[in-house]
């Protein structure tokens, strides 16, 4: 039957507390280096995914209730919406929330997003993870 | 149509990682990837997503104009693997992005990006 191979795991809905970020510009020129991207041109886009994702995360995969088996969580997809691109040494507030956690299949698929806004309480960005974690 | 080719290596995964803050260790060590049924050190999805982005930049004519990036990640990248990264037109506003290993596998799918 569908609906017993598909079952919300109890940490939908779930947000964390808002994360600070302030956007270091030496680690900028840093990631800008590992993806071959120019240090010049400022912050680069996939950045979010330190100032947005890579802040919130952590709440997620630390929070015991939710009990994510890191070693076998696999980053499946994600999506990244900018309003805007935010500047070296700026700082931005970010908030995660599961927005599905589902088991089917013997896996437990959980979708992650954040909201990241500027410290006129103005949207940043907005990133969506689907990770899947293996049995 | 943009276009990049690169040859990962041990050594940009670990900057990756230390640049990004994801030092899980499946991208770092090579027994710990195996334990949990790797075949070694992988790279990031957000490594890939990230190398993508620099083609999706330059095809939409700056970092600055991307309003939108999708990627899924469908195959593993492990060191030595070359993957060559292509974005091209798909409507106004949106490109087609493509990441396709030497074996011709495609390792990003589904992936768009929209611009303006």
């Amino acid at each position: 039957m569908a609906d017993s191979a598909k079952a919300e795991t109890g940490v939908a809905g779930r947000t964390y507390p808002p994360v600070n970020f302030q956007i270091d510009s030496t680690r900028v020129a840093a990631f800008a280096n590992a993806i071959g991207a120019d240090p010049a041109a400022g912050v680069p886009p996939t950045f979010a995914a330190v100032y947005s994702l890579g802040a919130t995360a952590p709440q997620l995969f630390g929070d015991p209730e939710a009990a994510v088996d890191f070693a076998r969580l696999l980053h499946a997809e994600q999506e990244f919406t900018w309003t805007r691109h935010p500047r070296p040494d700026e700082t931005v507030t970010s908030r995660g929330r599961v927005a599905s956690d589902v088991n089917r299949r013997g896996m437990r698929f959980m979708s992650f997003e954040t909201d990241t806004t500027d410290q006129r309480g103005q949207p940043v960005c907005r990133s969506k993870a689907l990770f899947v974690i293996r049995s | 149509m943009s276009r990049r080719e690169v040859t990962f290596t041990k050594e940009q995964i670990a900057a990756y990682a230390e640049a990004s803050g994801d030092r899980n260790p499946i991208h770092l060590d090579d027994d710990f990837a195996r334990t949990v049924g790797l075949p070694g050190v992988i790279a990031h999805g957000m490594l890939q997503m990230g190398l993508m982005a620099t083609v999706a930049a330059e095809a939409a004519g700056g970092p600055d104009k991307l309003r939108r990036l999708y990627c899924r990640f469908a195959g593993m990248v492990v060191p030595g693997d070359t993957v060559t990264f292509t974005a091209g037109p798909l409507a106004p506003g949106r490109l087609d992005l493509k990441a396709v290993n030497q074996m011709g596998e495609a390792v990003l799918t589904k992936s768009v990006a929209e611009y303006g």
